[in-house]
């Protein structure tokens, strides 16, 4: 029967087969195709459609019965196998899995960090659908100006895109009737809030329309931690009731555990129960902006849509108020996904990282790899004598994959397992990042990603080892016991694999290498104060007892009285921020920039006016944090609120260098009220990192607290160490003002260390990838060239028996792990200079291509491969000619 | 005593299995002739398709309960690719274990009473 006159059932029957395993198919394939020949000839003399069908039917059930047990049978006898060549080769298996254990953990622990915050949508309904709106003053470099109460009236009755429009800010307030006065994070927001995020009360309600009335009966919410934590999880909450800003507030729910965003709070209030936010002044005046404003997109409407209609509003509101949004500043606002809004600080270091964890992968696939090629080594003789008993290529190639995908797996548990254990110091860090890192756990994606990339793996590690055997079966059995033909082969494919290796860990090592030239560099940069023995307290006064500036100047002179004699304290200052307090770093310097104007200058129409940072102090401010006197004088006790006091205010140098730069400001006048109100400049003072060490000083005005009191922070330099005063202090406090809640207790050092929390968090998971990159390659240096040695024995025994010196055997052996060194170490600066861009963002002071690290970097390197390559070299020196050429 | 344990570790066999093991009892058969074989014998009840035959053929030939005959009955009359089988004498010991097994387990049945036993007129 010739091939091409095959009927077109047999064609039918031979594809259906072809579901079963190559080697059943080897096997039975003809004889079946025979049967169901047969077969069918017996139909067809009965004739009939019915037997014809029946047939059909019983050969495919059969074929789709019989393949899956098949396959099984295959798989459990190469588990089988595998598990039992695993144990033989226990050493082999230990550091395979190990080191796939590393990369598989390492890539799954930033995965998962990546997949929680970047990837998965908020955990929110339609989470897509909400967004952030801004108002800018782009001219004045202002990213987020805020809101007013007016203009969030504006926005929302005159937008077209928006489903709704909520707003938000968060507040400190202190709370009666639940033990000690106890000062809690407080959201202040609309009533429909909750609403438009979609969240739903775990116990009771949220807020209605009716809550947000002026005059309405204040109620609260509590966060689901506070009620666990503050009130043991009391299902009797809803209805109890706390006095705040000497009102009576009564609960009426319980959030569930939904992460809080923008920032975490205890409890939320509705706007009008907020005293600030209800005050006639934030009501009436549309420039007293303080809030943010969240939205949600209307099914169907685009981010694109959403920001031409707020730029209309905004343009509209320019029109009508040219007083509120004067034309220089360049005020416009805009739109964006509240998933990038929340996320877009981390992206850049988590795909760092990503990235990085994804060479740690590669090097450990290229080890484990090369690891495979020399047990291959070991095993072509097993493998042949297999091959020649009639096992086929494919059953061959089937079962070395079996076994790379069973040490892969093996990896990829353990991986898991330490992905798993260093999740709460994973979130840690990425909490410094992004609101979103509580979210950061391992779930069926994560879990689908490891099993991916330990599949990957082994197909990566198990074919390149499949492929050899491949190429080598046929003639190993021929050759002598340790595989010598194929060597020269083997060894050429495996020096490539440590080139790579190398090349990658280079390259990893750069990055971490750069990242800690940065660390260092900032922390030598001088901030230009005295950090040492500084404490800071945030104090909060009970805001309802001083209501006008003249009650809170004389409390705040009681206060620092009464802390200015406590024992210890050198000099106490209050201010309405200092250096690196953590909500400036996270803020930056536009959080309390102001425009102004200098008396007897002229703006160019469209020029935008000068912008400084502000900060409102008491005289010793300077004194308690070492900040010297450049020229002038600095702020004294008759800077007082005395009509007859001229206001004044002092500058940094660089708001000299920046307004004044060919004249001296001393005596110039500058408003920030349009020229109403006017404050000569007395004195000009050092230059202060603020906004955290990476960022170069800006332009600074300081007043005094008597002139314009914004207390927040008592500063305080102590004779001891400061954290040990902290309670005496607070008691000091408390013995003014008993109702006054003092938080955020930090020494300035602690603060200047947190300051520098995310180029920490990225230069020490770097380091640990590039720490573990290095190990791996420097084992697998040593590894390959003990390899090498042992294969060479013979070689080197002869060598030696015709005279050569054990020196120079250790110099030939020594030099060959150097080249390939050598070698990893040239790509690897070729590669290190194409990534440069990667990093550049995240440096501070240190050029991408820094000579230093480079040069430290390639020095390491070389010196672990020249260690690793060292033993077996000292090894080889050492071989006996005798035993050598004895042996096999 | 451990043969008797290896030979029990197969029991039950499957009825395709054990009709497979009895079309052999009595001499080599190809797969098409055992295929018949069992299919005459069991009246169609137990009916095997090519895939079912061979993954069971397959299963008892690695177990060494059937094994592949050298010889051929008739060279000239049959086909060149044709396989013939002949049971082992392990095969045989497994097929009379399962034998008696169901022997054991009539008995039982008889002894419960569970047939009626027809009434003579």
């Amino acid at each position: 029967m010739g091939k091409e006159t095959l009927p077109f059932s047999q064609r039918l029957f031979r594809a259906l087969v072809r579901v079963l395993p190559f080697d059943f198919r080897t096997n039975y394939e003809g004889e079946m195709e025979g049967v169901f020949r047969d077969q069918q000839r017996e139909v067809d003399e009965r004739g009939g459609v019915m037997g014809a069908l029946k047939l059909w039917k019983e050969t495919i059930v059969g074929i789709f019965t019989t393949a899956p047990r098949e396959h099984w049978q295959i798989l459990t006898s190469d588990c089988d196998y595998a598990f039992r060549m695993m144990r033989k080769n226990l050493g082999f298996t230990v550091v395979a899995v190990l080191t796939l254990a590393l990369g598989i953990g390492a890539n799954t622990a930033i995965f998962s960090v990546v997949h929680s915050v970047l990837l998965r949508p908020l955990p929110y309904p339609q989470g897509q659908q909400l967004i952030f709106i801004r108002q800018q003053e782009k001219k004045l470099g202002i990213e987020d100006w805020g809101f007013s109460v007016k203009e969030i009236e504006d926005y929302r009755a005159q937008n077209r895109s928006l489903a709704g429009l909520v707003e938000y800010h968060a507040m400190s307030f202190t709370l009666f009737g639940h033990g000690d006065p106890e000062r809690v994070r407080t959201g202040v927001v609309s009533a429909n809030y909750f609403d438009l995020f979609g969240v739903q009360p775990l116990l009771g309600r949220t807020f209605l329309p009716d809550d947000e009335k002026l005059g309405a009966p204040p109620v609260l919410l509590l966060s689901y931690e506070y009620w666990k934590n503050n009130f043991g999880s009391d299902p009797g909450i809803v209805g109890k009731t706390f006095e705040m800003n000497d009102k009576v507030h009564t609960v009426v729910g319980v959030l569930p555990p939904v992460p809080q965003y923008p920032n975490e709070n205890d409890v939320y209030m509705a706007t009008s129960a907020c005293p600030y936010r209800s005050n006639k002044m934030h009501l009436e005046d549309r420039d007293m902006r303080m809030m943010e404003v969240f939205g949600r997109l209307k099914p169907g409407v685009t981010v694109a849509q959403a920001n031409a209609d707020v730029s209309t509003i905004a343009a509209g509101l320019k029109a009508a108020y040219p007083k509120s949004y004067p034309e220089n500043v360049g005020f416009t606002s805009a739109v964006s996904p509240l998933q990038e809004e929340l996320t877009h600080a981390a992206r850049p270091t988590l795909l760092l990282l990503l990235g990085a964890a994804a060479f740690v992968l590669l090097i450990a696939c290229a080890n484990v790899a090369n690891l495979t090629l020399a047990r291959m080594a070991r095993r072509e003789r097993e493998l042949a004598v297999r091959s020649a008993l009639g096992a086929g290529r494919s059953r061959i190639l089937r079962q070395l994959l079996t076994e790379s995908f069973l040490l892969a797996i093996v990896g990829g548990i353990l991986g898991l397992m330490l992905a798993y254990g260093s999740l709460e110091l994973l979130t840690d860090f990425m909490g410094r990042l992004t609101p979103r890192a509580r979210e950061i756990h391992i779930d069926s994606g994560v879990l689908l990603f490891t099993l991916a990339a330990a599949l990957g793996t082994s197909i990566v590690f198990g074919t390149l080892s499949a492929l050899f055997s491949r190429a080598n079966l046929s003639s190993s059995l021929k050759e002598g016991s340790s595989g010598a033909g194929s060597s020269y082969q083997q060894n050429r494919m495996r020096s490539a694999l440590i080139v790579c290796q190398i090349a990658f860990s280079f390259v990893l090592l750069i990055g971490a290498g750069l990242m800690l030239r940065s660390l260092i560099k900032m922390q030598q940069v001088d901030a230009g104060i005295v950090p040492q023995r500084v404490l800071a307290m945030r104090t909060a006064f009970n805001w309802s007892k001083y209501t006008t500036s003249d009650k809170t100047r004389v409390v705040i002179q009681k206060l620092l009285d009464r802390v200015k004699s406590q024992p210890g304290v050198l000099s106490a200052a209050i201010s309405s921020r200092y250096p690196f307090e953590p909500e400036m770093i996270t803020g930056g310097p536009e959080s309390v920039s102001f425009s102004f104007q200098i008396e007897g200058r002229r703006l160019e129409p469209g020029q935008a006016p000068p912008v400084s940072t502000y900060a409102a102090v008491s005289p010793d401010y300077f004194k308690t944090l070492g900040i010297p006197l450049k020229a002038g004088r600095m702020l004294s006790e008759t800077d007082s609120d005395d009509l007859k006091a001229p206001q004044v205010v002092l500058i940094n140098e660089e708001a000299k260098r920046r307004f004044w730069p060919n004249e001296d400001p001393l005596g110039k006048r500058v408003s920030a009220d349009g020229g109403e109100h006017w404050a000569a400049i007395v004195g000009i003072v050092g230059d202060v990192r603020e906004f955290g060490l990476d960022h170069a000083p800006s332009p600074e005005f300081y007043g005094p607290q008597a002139q314009g009191p914004q207390p927040g922070n008592l500063i305080i330099r102590t004779a001891v160490e400061p954290q040990s005063m902290a309670q005496a202090l607070t008691r000091a406090i408390h013995e003014v003002d008993s109702q006054t809640a003092v938080t955020h207790i930090l020494t300035l050092e602690q603060a200047r260390y947190e300051s520098m929390a995310s180029p920490r968090v990225t230069a020490s998971l770097l380091g640990i990838f590039a720490a573990l990159a290095l190990v791996i390659a420097t084992a697998g240096i040593g590894g390959i060239m003990a390899l090498m040695v042992s294969q060479r024995v013979r070689e080197i025994g002869i060598r030696i028996a015709l005279g050569a010196r054990p020196a120079s055997i250790l110099q030939m052996v020594l030099g060959q792990g150097m080249v390939l060194a050598v070698l990893g170490v040239g790509i690897g600066i070729a590669g290190a200079v194409a990534l440069t861009g990667l990093v550049k963002s995240l440096l501070f002071e240190v050029p991408p291509t820094d000579v230093l690290t480079f040069s430290g970097v390639g020095l390491t390197l070389l010196a672990a491969a020249a260690l690793a390559s060292y033993l077996p070299a000292r090894r080889a020196a050492a071989v006996d000619p005798n035993v050598a050429l004895r042996a096999d | 005593m451990t043969k008797k344990r290896e030979t029990e570790s197969f029991l039950p066999l499957t009825p395709a299995m054990f009709h497979i093991l009895l079309a052999l009892a009595d001499g080599e058969k190809h797969g098409y002739a055992i295929l018949k074989e069992v299919a005459r014998r069991t009246e169609d009840k137990v009916r095997l398709s090519a895939g079912t035959l061979y993954g069971n053929l397959s299963r008892l030939e690695s177990a060494g309960l059937i094994a592949e005959s050298d010889v051929r009955p008739d060279l000239v009359l049959d086909d060149e690719r044709r396989r013939y089988y002949l049971l082992t004498e392990f095969g045989r010991e497994v097929a009379v274990a399962e034998a008696q097994r169901m022997e054991e387990a009539l008995g039982q049945a008889r002894a419960k009473k569970l047939f009626r036993k027809p009434r003579l007129a």
